[in-house]
């Protein structure tokens, strides 16, 4: 279980290889050749029902070698994943099953966890542009937060958008030395806990190719600080506009923040996202990653996307490292996780996973990973055929030929 | 006589009696006779059995808001945005609602004339953005389509055409304006003097939240005011008298919400053990609570997007999805045996799949349009409520459900 590891061991295992890095070394197949390689387990699971989910998540659990160790009398927060405004949704679905991580998932793992001895839960998201709590942001979806803040006790959803409940925000730092940013200062909720967990939604991304445990983590940063209407100097009081400085660099974070390593680095959010998501992850670890894909949607990460329609590929993903339970993800979705950019659905963009595992924070040669419960060629979702022949079709409108 | 006419503002450029064929057939019974107006045109109109009106006076029954020409202003003039964003829209609904609640018994006609040229398409917005809050649009034409009515031009007559079947549709149902608001928030307010600007914009605004509110004047309340509702807004700018801040008082004690700022007064109730707002001192009375602004209200679009989460979304009546610039008024039949919801697309259509959450326990719905069709709707019940799949539709909708 290499990379249950809390902070301070991942910071010391980080920097025999942020060292090579800040010293100006390139990164290379040798540094991703010792990128850890930790357990994923897989599973399929066809819906959302406590008395089917329930089980399955406590079997992947063990089948990881348990939750207990990680967060028995600790402090747990989990980034989950509301993309998007909770007024849109793909058709007449709901949008817990098409593009928002599942309540019914969030309430599970907050069940096992709390019966394998977590002393506190804090649910945590950055809702679009607003200081509204989550569970008005889940209301107005049509989600009840009760079904999660009922599945054990001391639990609590945070808005990690702006400042929040505390006075000041934590600076995170990045040991490697971090790709666009040397670190962030996030809302307090992701430095003061002890645990850190991603559960995200099994889908593809417009601007990343695929988005997992890691890419959810995007939503981290408080767009008080990193979105398009931060504040110059300090961070702005309340959270307006979305992170479009992430995306294209056309301004810069509060200047109270830590500033981009390099202006005259690409703009292009095709390479900056990509890394970006790597920043924000080697900033603040993830302990285990849950990407859920009992019900999704295919073609992008929501509904504003063109082309977007529903599916079920009826799997879930666990483990403990963000980079190997990504890499199965992709693999269950029939994308090569070794693909870089170029290859699909890395078309456009520079792969996240290589980036991840360029810098140390986990293997995604499946070669390497030790894989639990389902194989992976039983539960493949074939989101790479689908979107061929998506692309293919798009292709075929625009200029009438081949991709 | 009021709750009879369509009244519509005769055309500049319709110089003929002639033109007055143009309204047969349809519910149009009523002109606002400017001074230009042809005495020709008003011999054979006054003939024909029309009412001519004189727009500088409020006829019998009727009383006369200005309004402004509905719709989203980003399309009508390439600028203006909400603060979150979100294309601003200008209604006459919430003017037409406060009119009604001000002059009981009237019917309040809205004098909004196109600025410019404006879409074909939007005159069935003006209309129904009036129409559907209880009110009658004076029916005004922009110069050029007048004209281009008058020389009989395919798109410009198919056009009015829409227009006035519009116009019928609301006039075949009149009954829907006896229909009361459903509301979760009161508004309370003499709606005048220093308070006519806040008052006013915190029903425009809370309308643009899709809160469901009833308008509630400060000087005739009643126990019966309150029914139904979960809470209310006090943002005058003057302190309640003593009666009217007895019966806000009841009400909270019986378990509602008081959204109210330093105004009011000395802060009434108990200071609350949990402070979790940081706008907001929260107190207690009996069964309810108080949330008392720490400043003094200056900002209604803040005070309106506050009220919805200082109630909050668990009470919401209507939810919608993939709406776009939508508009919502959600009455009840007297009986109470039928809901109607009024749904206003002013962006002037309606997505391909937008869907709305009606809290209540509802055993049909059919879905009213502006071509006086009805059609049977997807409803999928859910916990006392149930949600409604719309299909597309142009500038408005009416669902009409029938309850348990």
């Amino acid at each position: 279980m290499p990379s249950n590891c809390t902070r301070r061991e991942w910071l010391q295992s980080a920097s025999v290889l942020g060292g090579a890095c800040l010293a100006g070394a390139a990164f290379t197949p040798a540094f991703a050749a010792l990128a850890p390689a930790s357990p994923v387990s897989v599973a399929k699971c066809l819906t959302y029902d406590p008395k089917e989910l329930l089980p399955v998540m406590a079997r992947m659990f063990d089948q990881l070698g348990g939750v207990g160790k990680l967060v028995k009398g600790k402090t747990v927060a989990i980034k989950f994943n509301l993309t998007g405004s909770p007024q849109a949704r793909l058709g007449n679905l709901p949008l817990s099953e098409t593009h928002f991580t599942h309540p019914a998932v969030i309430a599970a793992a907050v069940n096992l966890m709390a019966k394998a001895g977590a002393a506190r839960i804090r649910l945590l998201e950055s809702p679009w542009a607003t200081t509204e709590p989550i569970e008005e942001f889940l209301l107005q979806a049509n989600l009840e937060p009760r079904d999660i803040l009922g599945a054990a006790p001391n639990v609590e959803f945070e808005n990690t958008n702006y400042l929040g409940k505390a006075k000041r925000y934590s600076r995170l730092t990045i040991p490697t030395g971090g790709y666009i940013y040397p670190g962030f200062d996030l809302n307090h909720s992701y430095a003061e806990c002890d645990v850190f967990i991603s559960i995200a939604k099994m889908k593809e991304h417009v601007t990343a190719g695929y988005t997992g445990a890691m890419k959810n983590c995007f939503g981290m940063a408080p767009v008080t600080i990193y979105g398009s209407d931060a504040g110059v100097d300090e961070p702005a009081l309340t959270p307006r506009g979305g992170r479009d400085p992430f995306h294209y660099g056309r301004r810069q974070p509060s200047k109270s923040a830590p500033q981009e390593k390099n202006r005259n680095s690409p703009r292009a959010e095709t390479y900056r996202v990509p890394r970006i998501v790597v920043d924000l992850v080697s900033a603040r670890p993830i302990h285990l990653s849950i990407v859920e894909g009992i019900k999704s949607m295919t073609g992008g990460e929501g509904p504003w996307v063109s082309g977007g329609a529903p599916c079920k590929p009826g799997v879930i993903v666990a483990g403990w490292n963000p980079v190997c339970t990504d890499a199965v993800a992709m693999a269950l979705m029939n994308f090569d996780p070794m693909g870089g950019r170029g290859s699909p659905p890395f078309e456009d963009c520079d792969s996240t996973l290589k980036l991840a595992e360029d810098v140390g924070i986990g293997t995604r040669d499946l070669k390497r990973i030790e894989l639990a419960g389902t194989p992976i060629h039983d539960a493949v979702f074939d989101y790479a055929k689908i979107r061929a022949a998506r692309r293919a079709s798009l292709w075929q409108r625009i200029f009438g030929g081949k991709d | 006589m009021s709750a009879e006419l369509t009244p519509m503002r005769w055309p500049d450029r319709w110089k003929n009696a002639s033109a007055l064929t143009l309204l047969n057939d349809s519910p149009i019974n009523c002109l606002v006779a400017d001074p230009a107006i042809p005495e020709s045109v008003v011999a054979e109109a006054k003939q024909k059995g029309l009412t001519i009106v004189d727009p500088a006076a409020n006829p019998p029954g009727v009383f006369i808001t200005k309004g402004q020409w509905p719709g989203v202003q980003a399309l009508q003039d390439k600028v203006g945005a909400g603060p979150t964003g979100n294309p601003w829209v200008d209604s006459n609904g919430w003017s037409v609602r406060l009119e009604s609640v001000r002059h009981p018994g009237d019917r309040v006609w809205v004098d909004a004339r196109p600025k410019g040229l404006v879409s074909a398409d939007s005159y069935a917005l003006a209309l129904a953005d009036a129409a559907a809050y209880g009110g009658r649009w004076i029916i005004s034409l922009d110069d050029r389509f007048a004209a281009n009515v008058m020389v009989g031009k395919r798109d410009a007559v198919a056009s009015w055409k829409k227009i006035t079947t519009a116009a019928k549709f609301f006039e075949d149902r009149k009954a829907w304006a006896a229909y009361a608001p459903e509301a979760v928030v009161g508004i309370i307010s003499d709606f005048a003097g220093d308070n006519e600007y806040m008052g006013g914009e915190l029903l425009n605004l809370v309308a643009r939240t899709n809160q469901q509110y009833r308008i509630l004047l400060k000087n005739k309340l009643s126990p019966s005011s309150f029914a139904r509702l979960k809470g209310v807004i006090y943002a005058d700018a003057t302190a309640p008298a003593p009666a009217v801040k007895n019966s806000i008082m009841a009400f909270v004690r019986e378990g509602g919400l008081l959204i109210t700022h330093p105004k009011w007064g000395l802060a009434p109730g108990l200071r609350a053990g949990t402070q979790d707002n940081e706008r907001y001192w929260w107190r207690t009375s009996g069964k309810g609570r108080i949330a008392f602004a720490k400043s003094e209200f200056d900002d209604p679009w803040v005070i309106a997007q506050e009220s919805a989460l200082l109630i909050s979304h668990r009470y919401d009546l209507l939810r919608f999805w993939n709406g776009g610039s939508v508009g919502s008024y959600f009455t009840m039949a007297p009986d109470r045996k039928r809901a109607l919801v009024h749904i206003l697309f002013y962006a002037g259509f309606g997505p391909e799949e937008s869907g709305v959450r009606v809290a209540g326990n509802y055993r049909s719905a059919k879905l009213w349009t502006l071509d006086g069709k009805s059609s049977s709707i997807d409803m999928i019940p859910q916990k006392d409520a149930v949600e409604l799949h719309l299909p597309a539709v142009a500038q408005y909708a009416a669902a009409e459900l029938e309850l348990q």
